[in-house]
């Protein structure tokens, strides 16, 4: 079936005989047709005429080169053209036919490119070519073949294509290892002959496609102008840094927010023309001889309203101490995050139907910036049998504001309605829900007994001791065991082995305790929560 | 004509002696307590004040159900434990119907002087509007405080439980509901010590 449907595909390059009309309609997983049959033709077609790439193939090898290297030439190249985008681990590539003109043509361009590399640095090979592909072969080759970088950084006349009719020409003699593909099928195209890029232009491609791979034939299509080639603009990651020298020293926390709103306004205009927030923001005051003092703010979701930062840094500034009067300030944000705005509810939290918890990572900010990031945290049930692992904190991170535990929490049926439902009723209640999907949970309107391995409210998180006479454990006078023992024993897998009886007392005030007995000897008796 | 009367005595700007009018209640869950309090729950918005004779007699599951109601809500807003004198123990939550993802502890430093940072971030949660119900321990609180936790409460529209040692039934309080909570045969007997327009007196219940 496969073999019948590659067989299908019009491949002419060679006979120049147009693809039979009634070709049948493309099916998801067909391979990419060129657009034409006529490879000279398609090229000037699908080439859009507007489009002339230059290659930087640094010469550093990319072992030596660190990611922010190239993001570093990749922003002073921006200067030429706003159309760049990165390669890694070492290439560049510049969209710059709309910048011939402003820089005296393909040579200007050149010349500041190569420029630009040799000021970081970062020497490189440059080729300029219509399609991205084509200027990065021919900037590799050029390093494979030696070429002589020309001191004024012009490329050489090899690694320079304008015209789109010239392109299959000038690649035709390049090593196929310039396209970087798998050394596998470099090593299964050497065995038939196959080590430059025009002797693989020139094999049929459905064959092509069906030995070497249609991402193969997709880059020869891109290579020469065939099929588009789409590339990532690169953009600079931005960060803010303001700082503000005052004109007299500051000692009060009160005055110093006052002298930071600017920066903060300066700061949310910042952020807003991006259309992003910040996680994290430091604030350093400086001081006469100590040095200075750092606030950092970290946030659980993208904040750009300067009133709500000021709000969170006046709580974390009055619980700093100034070890002397400040003298200057400074804000620098930490990388920006795309910041998704959601639209206002037209109910007040509160009401019937109001939105739920929209507000909560706001609140929980403020809980934080004053008790620490610790204070503040969630549960979760961990499924084990003890009693201490049974449980963790959950972490409320940027994805556990309010919405997102919306969509997460199940629906729960709902069963015994209170109030007698939406009659003209003064009472509006709220039914009450019965856990577990409709079966009955602890019942407590009818006061059944409780379901047999009942856990307590309460757990002390380190077993206290337990005083006891004749065995029998003591609390404020002896304990009375209620009920029968629940052995919980084993946890060798952690390390964490316990091997106990639980039991239910009643202590001399009426409290329920979830009391244990060690199996092992000494048969220490110890108190492990309280039912509440 | 008497349901006329009725319907213009829903009115919530006329407030009966013995009836709340149009009070918004959580359910309590237990059929006996609700007839005794006004509106017939806890209210939604407001401060109560639960006076447990030791930690431990029942105040907790007392108030369980209601928590396992709001916190299962589809609008279900966030339900806070603010200094909880233990932990608290998520299965057993789990296994009585609350929605864990809904809650929240927050757990002011231990070195807190006079619970001064407990007292503002449950004045804080109160006010916020992001809560359904805040649970707080605090170690004292003045009349003068419980009226400004009072009037948080009201303005988020969340029902503020301070939970409070016995004794402090003495001292004059302006919570809108105060009850004390006693250890019984089957459960717990609680008392109504203050409920604006409801009944007073001992209510037994048996609790899980």
């Amino acid at each position: 079936m496969r073999h019948r449907r590659t067989l299908e595909l019009p491949f002419q390059e060679s006979t120049g005989v147009p693809a039979p009309q009634q070709a049948p309609a493309p099916r998801p997983g067909d391979l990419p047709r060129p657009v034409s049959d006529r490879p000279g033709l398609a090229v000037a077609a699908t080439i859009a005429p507007a489009q002339l790439w230059l290659a930087v193939h640094l010469a550093a090898s990319p072992s030596q080169l660190a990611p922010q290297d190239l993001e570093r030439l990749g922003a002073r190249a921006q200067r030429l053209t706003p159309r760049v985008s990165l390669d890694p681990p070492d290439s560049l590539l510049l969209e710059v036919k709309g910048s011939l003109h402003l820089f005296g043509g393909v040579e200007g361009v050149s010349r500041e490119m190569a420029g630009e590399c040799l000021r970081l640095r970062m020497p490189g090979t440059l080729a300029v070519a219509p399609t991205p592909l084509a200027a990065l072969a021919l900037a590799r080759a050029g390093r494979r073949l030696g070429l002589p970088a020309s001191l004024t950084g012009v490329p050489a006349s090899q690694l320079l294509v304008t015209d789109p009719a010239q392109l299959v020409g000038k690649l035709s003699p390049l090593p196929l290892a310039t396209l970087r593909w798998p050394q596998d099928t470099l090593g299964r195209l050497a065995r038939i002959g196959v080590r430059t890029i025009g002797e693989a232009l020139r094999l049929p491609r459905a064959g092509f496609a069906w030995r070497f791979g249609t991402a193969q034939l997709q880059t020869l299509d891109r290579l020469v102008g065939r099929a588009s080639d789409l590339k990532d603009r690169f953009e600079v990651r931005a960060r803010f840094r303001r700082r503000r020298e005052l004109l007299y020293e500051l000692e009060s926390q009160a005055a110093l927010l006052t002298v930071l709103g600017p920066l903060l306004e300066e700061l949310g205009n910042f952020l807003e023309a991006r259309q992003c927030g910040v996680l994290a923001l430091e604030c350093r005051l400086w001081h006469r001889a100590v040095p200075p003092t750092c606030c950092v703010l970290r946030l659980a979701a993208p904040l750009a309203d300067p009133a709500q930062l000021a709000a969170l840094l006046g709580e974390r500034l009055s619980a700093l101490v100034l070890p002397e009067p400040v003298r200057a300030c400074e804000l620098r944000s930490g990388p920006l995050v795309a910041r998704v705005l959601d639209s206002g509810g037209l109910w007040q939290p509160g009401e019937r139907g109001g939105g739920a918890a929209a507000r909560a990572p706001e609140l929980i900010e403020r809980l934080r910036a004053r008790l620490g990031a610790e204070a503040v945290h969630g549960l979760q049930v961990v499924e084990d049998h003890r009693p201490e692992a049974a449980w963790e904190v959950r972490e409320l991170g940027a994805h556990s504001s309010g919405s997102q535990c919306a969509g997460a929490r199940r629906t729960v049926p709902l069963g015994v309605p209170g109030g007698g439902g939406a009659g003209p009723d003064a009472v509006e209640a709220v039914p009450l829900a019965v856990p577990g999907g409709g079966a009955p949970g602890p019942d407590i309107l009818s006061g059944r007994s409780p379901p047999e391995s009942a856990r307590p409210l309460w757990l002390l998180s380190v077993p206290r001791k337990l005083r006891e006479l004749h065995g029998r454990p003591r609390r404020r006078g002896e304990l009375r065991l209620v009920g029968e023992a629940e052995r919980i024993e084993t946890g060798w897998w952690d390390g964490r082995e316990i091997a106990r009886d639980y039991y239910t007392a009643v202590d001399a005030r009426g409290v329920r305790l979830w009391v244990f007995r060690e199996r092992e000897p000494p048969h220490r008796w110890f108190l492990h929560g309280v039912f509440g | 004509m008497s349901r006329d009367l009725s319907h213009l005595l829903e009115h919530p700007a006329i407030w009966r002696g013995r009836s709340a009018a149009r009070m918004r209640v959580f359910p309590t869950g237990f059929r006996a307590l609700d007839e005794g309090l006004p509106g017939g729950g806890w209210p939604r918005a407001g401060l109560i004040e639960i006076l447990p004779s030791c930690l431990g007699v029942g105040e907790l599951s007392l108030l369980l159900p209601a928590l396992a109601a709001a916190t299962q809500r589809p609008e279900a807003r966030w339900c806070v434990w603010m200094a909880p004198p233990l932990q608290p123990f998520a299965p057993a939550l789990a296994q009585c119907g609350v929605a864990l993802e809904r809650m929240l502890v927050v757990q002011p430093q231990r070195k807190d002087a006079e619970g001064k940072s407990a007292f503002w971030a449950f004045e804080q949660t109160l006010r916020s509007g992001a809560c359904d119900i805040v649970l707080a321990w605090l170690r004292s609180a003045l009349p003068r405080q419980i009226r400004r936790l009072h009037l948080a409460a009201e303005r988020g529209a969340t029902l503020g439980v301070l939970f409070r040692p016995r004794e402090a039934a003495r001292d004059s309080s302006p919570a809108a509901l105060r009850i004390a909570v006693e250890p019984a045969a089957r459960g717990a007997r609680v008392t109504l010590l203050k409920s604006r327009g409801g009944a007073r007196g001992s209510i037994e219940l048996s609790l899980r």
